[in-house]
């Protein structure tokens, strides 16, 4: 139906039953007319206009006072209706013309023309009747009522001519109209806020609660106000404003506030909705990362800014700069939209530097040179001191950002830049005695020290000499390729801390290990010196001298490895557990150097008695055999003429213990390739009887000779025993798998992780961790993905089951490597001449051994940049055992002049 | 378990203690002493909380240090530069409060 067919139907004449009729006279229709039933509907349905229509018909028809009286009630309830929408001007004159023309409706409607008096604001009619001394206490809680309901401004109330000027309740508005200008004004004080005036029960009372929640809103005390707010009656006219004060306190937009009350907001509080509207808009713009909708964000919350909060223009100018250089969008652009550059200072450096440091897209360069800046800024600015505690802060953090890069990468960098400086220094000071050209070429290197790590950590040490931030320096140099590095920077820490042994000792292992063995002596003193109980000194000294005899021993000097062996025996330390055995190992090579067989029979015998067991003392002698290079003199025939397999001692166990001893010395050892095929039968056969810290040594020796077969069978062996080991026995399992077996390592690693992180062993979990991000396999595995490090108990379960029963090492031949590997060039047979020194796995290996697929997987990651790993990088290649090349076949003959015999 | 720190990212312990850029560890250490007599942490403990962890990043220099570099968030909404801003309560005159009573 259309509107206009609707609005007509709507006027149409109603549908009137004619009333009954009886003797001449209008029988006043009753409650059971149909009519009247249909008025009532009407007027129940809140359909008063319909039944004020249908009413009139029903009078015209019947006129009778039954037809007046429903009629007049048609009107009442119009007359309410219109009040209600608000045409209070409608309802009075709709209310006059139905009290003219109905005499009878004045009694009927004398309530409704108290609320039409209050909405009109003459409340001289509401008022009148109070002044009457015979009012009746009903109408008077009435009027009273609609002045609690109705009266919205109590200046009317004060200033109505009604009532006499000391009626209470007169005197009672003029004290609240006063108090309310105050209270909206200004600051008041509590005697004006206490009308004494307005008692609980007064119509007003209400008023008096709101002035005092004003009050309270104002003094910022919005306990108080919800307190007077909750006070106030929910039915009074003051109530409206509870809502509007709520709002302003929780400084949320209130949904559904009418335009008034949203003025009232906005002019209470500010534009700063209208602000954080703003920002927000511009957020949401620079999500879309859509430049037209940017730009007009920004030029919208400028104004509102400037407008709202002139003083937050200049940051707010500031971090939109920020955000828009992320997004990409021209400076000029912005600045334009901004209506100026934003303020180049340490504020907006150091939001810059945070940006270009962010880890989902690092830009190492920007970021350390946007720290600089800040530092600079900063200090001009007061916000510290050059040499305070804050830049040396700031320079450890420079560093840690460098180490994002590889080492070859931040190398070619730091060299790039070298070249463009004196590039441009050549250029510019082409013309200038080499004095000045001199002095421009430090000033500018010293320019570039924020690409340097070192450079960093020396700044931050000489601001802030502590051993923690020392150690970092060091910690950060261990991990490159040289040892100079670290040597200056444990001198730097030498020189800073003269007290302090922990950078002597670093010093001593340096020197130790580039076998500079009399300076490490040097330093171990002066360790001693400061602090000659410390156990790390200790060991070094006992670890020094071991090195000092195996290096006479090495250099066939005997003599001078007695004395050693003598200066050794003199120590306490050298007592302690398998140690002595060790000493006598040493003793039985010098006895070889001499060709003395009863000497060396003799300390072998003691050896053995001291460590308990021949296969233990046999292979500390091969270890020291291999380190010493003795191998004219010893080969492995020795073992395999005087270790009786077939005994009763676990030869398993023993080369734990050996390999133990060499460990704890500083001497790992290595494991004679003729025991492998034993230990590999024993480990499979009884792998319950060694205990799990044997096995674990074993796991471990073997990994690090790179012997993974054996690694393999060792944590196997420690996965069948269970219990609380299990995650170590995994780890060992991941790094004993070869490189084709990438996701089962990374899935070992994973359920390690997850095994220790349940059992509490924060450092197991590092330790899988960094093993998970060494092993970062042609990105198909991610370790740094959020909730790749996270198994379930079921996961974990089936991992732990799979390596518990897989007794064979993984082989190449048995595993479909996918494309595009399938044909490469790295599966030329050629190539396995490389690796001709693993005699004993080209039997059992496919066409590729694991050695040869660990270089492959090196190359791929080095073409590939997969290399720049931060945690420990696995060694694919096999180490190389020293000396001349074993032949194939059974054992060779001694080749020394007359000694090998003996042994 | 560590406890969370109550120090958004644009809070600033100085500020929450009222000292100065240049104060020393003991201007800083008695600005505690005398937030905490304001704010004891019986009667409001929030406001002890922040005054406390303001503290804990104050007192060690090298905490102090990263808490100032590390505290700006460039990818923090621009609404959270509000954040510290209290809201404005003005005075504008009964017209508007009541025109809120007569709205119908």
């Amino acid at each position: 139906m259309s509107k206009k067919n609707k609005h007509r139907n709507h006027n149409r004449p109603w549908p009137v039953t004619p009333p009954t009729v009886s003797g001449g006279s209008a029988v006043g229709p009753g409650a059971s007319d149909p009519n009247f039933v249909e008025v009532e509907q009407l007027l129940a349905q809140g359909n008063s206009k319909a039944a004020v229509e249908l009413a009139k018909q029903v009078h015209k028809l019947a006129v009778t006072s039954a037809s007046e009286a429903l009629l007049i009630k048609a009107y009442g309830a119009r007359i309410r209706a219109l009040l209600k929408s608000g045409l209070s001007v409608e309802a009075k004159a709709l209310l006059d013309l139905v009290r003219q023309r109905y005499p009878s409706a004045k009694g009927a409607l004398a309530e409704i023309g108290v609320d039409v008096a209050a909405r009109q604001e003459s409340l001289d009619d509401l008022l009148r009747g109070l002044n009457d001394p015979g009012l009746a206490p009903a109408r008077r809680l009435e009027i009273e009522a609609t002045i609690r309901r109705q009266v919205t401004d109590p200046g009317a109330l004060a200033q109505s001519a009604a009532l006499p000027a000391e009626h209470p309740l007169r005197v009672g508005a003029a004290r609240l109209e006063k108090a309310w200008e105050a209270v909206t004004t200004g600051p008041v004080n509590d005697d004006a806020l206490a009308l004494p005036e307005i008692s609980r029960r007064s119509p007003l009372a209400p008023w008096k609660m709101l002035v005092r929640a004003i009050a309270a809103f104002y003094q910022a005390d919005d306990a108080a106000c919800e307190r007077w707010i909750e006070l106030i009656d929910p039915d009074s006219a003051p109530a409206r404003l509870a809502p509007v004060l709520r709002a302003m306190i929780s400084c949320q937009a209130a949904p559904g506030l009418k335009p008034a009350a949203s003025f009232l907001v906005a002019q209470v509080g500010g534009k700063l909705d209208t602000l954080r509207g703003a920002l927000q808009s511009l957020d949401a713009a620079f999500a879309t990362g859509k430049r037209k909708q940017i730009i007009p964000a920004i030029q919208n919350a400028i104004r509102v800014c400037r407008e709202a909060c002139p003083d937050l223009l200049d940051r707010l100018r500031q971090h939109i700069g920020v955000r828009a250089h992320a997004a990409d969008i021209s400076d000029a652009q912005v600045r334009e939209a901004m209506g100026g550059a934003p303020r180049k200072d340490a504020y907006f450096c150091r939001l810059m530097a945070r940006q270009a440091e962010d880890p989902r897209s690092m830009a190492c360069l920007p970021a350390c040179t946007m720290w600089d800046e800040f530092r600079q800024h900063a200090v001009q600015e007061g916000w510290f001191r050059a040499d305070g505690p804050e830049v040396a802060a700031l320079y450890l953090h420079m560093a840690d950002i460098l180490q994002h890069m590889s080492r070859e990468d931040l190398a070619s960098l730091q060299q790039s830049f070298r070249n463009q400086y004196s590039r441009l220094a050549f250029q510019y000071l082409e013309h200038h005695p080499p004095s000045v050209r001199e002095f421009a070429s430090k000033k500018d290197e010293e320019a570039l020290y924020l690409l340097f790590p070192e450079r960093l950590y020396a700044r931050a040490c000489a601001i802030d000499p502590d051993p923690e931030v020392f150690m970092r320096w060091v910690e950060w140099a261990r991990g490159g390729s040289g040892w100079k590095l670290e040597e200056e920077a444990a001198e730097a820490w030498k020189r800073a801390l003269p007290k302090d042994s922990r950078p002597l000792l670093r010093l001593m292992e340096l020197a130790e290990k580039r076998g500079a063995l009399k300076k490490a002596l040097g330093y171990l003193e002066q360790a001693e010196s400061l602090a000659a109980l410390n156990p790390e000194v200790r060991r070094g000294r006992l670890r020094l001298l071991v090195a000092t005899a195996m290096r006479h021993v090495e250099q066939r000097k005997a003599h001078l490895a007695d004395r050693d062996l003598e200066d050794l025996e003199a120590l306490p330390q050298a007592r302690e557990g398998d140690r002595p055995a060790f000493l006598e190992a040493l003793r039985w090579t010098v006895c070889v150097l001499r060709s003395d067989p009863d000497g060396a029979a003799r300390h072998l015998a003691r050896a053995t008695d001291l460590i308990g067991s021949r296969v233990a003392a046999a292979i500390v002698i091969a270890g020291i055999v291999d380190f010493c290079k003795l191998y004219d003199l010893v080969t492995d025939h020795y073992y395999e003429r005087n270790i009786n397999f077939e005994g009763k001692e676990s030869l398993a166990a023993a080369v734990a213990r050996g390999c133990a001893l060499g460990d704890d010395l500083g001497w790992p050892l290595t494991i004679p390739s003729a025991f492998e095929k034993q230990l590999l039968d024993e480990l499979k056969r009884a792998p319950g009887k060694m205990d799990a810290r044997q096995l674990r040594l074993l796991a471990e020796a073997a990994l690090r000779l790179d012997r993974r077969p054996l690694a393999f069978a060792a944590s196997g062996a420690g996965l069948a025993k269970g219990g609380a080991t299990e995650a170590r026995f995994l780890l060992l399992r991941g790094r004993a798998l070869p490189g084709y077996e990438p996701e089962r390592r990374d899935q070992c690693y994973a359920a390690a992780a997850e095994l220790a992180r349940r059992q509490r062993d924060m450092g197991l979990v590092d330790e899988a961790v960094e093993c998970r991000r060494g092993h970062f396999f042609m990105g198909t595995i991610n370790p740094l993905a959020p909730d790749s490090a996270s198994m379930s108990t079921d996961q974990l379960s089936k991992v732990l089951n799979r390596e518990r029963q897989a007794s064979e090492f993984p082989q190449f031949k048995d595993r479909k490597l996918e494309s595009p590997f399938d044909d490469g060039p790295f599966f030329d047979d050629d190539e396995d001449d490389d690796f001709d020194d693993d005699e004993e796995f080209d039997d059992d290996l496919g066409p590729v051994t694991s050695n040869e697929f660990d270089e492959i997987m090196n190359q791929l990651d080095d073409l590939l940049g997969m290399g720049k790993r931060r945690g420990p990088r696995h060694k694919y290649r096999r180490r190389r055992r020293p000396g001349p090349p074993r032949p194939p076949g059974p054992p060779s003959p001694p080749s020394g002049p007359g000694q090998g015999s003996l042994f | 378990m560590e406890r969370k720190s109550t120090l958004g990212p644009h809070d600033d312990p100085r500020e929450i203690l009222g000292v100065a850029t240049s104060a020393t560890d003991e201007e800083i250490r008695a600005a505690y002493l005398r937030k905490v007599k304001e704010h004891p942490p019986e009667r409001s403990p929030a406001a002890f909380e922040r005054i406390r962890d303001a503290y804990e990043v104050l007192r060690d220099p090298r905490r102090r240090a990263l808490h100032l570099l590390l505290s700006a968030d460039p990818w923090a909404p621009l609404a959270s530069l509000l954040a510290d801003r209290k809201p404005e309560r003005r005075f504008v005159g009964p017209a508007p409060w009541l025109a809120v009573l007569k709205e119908k």
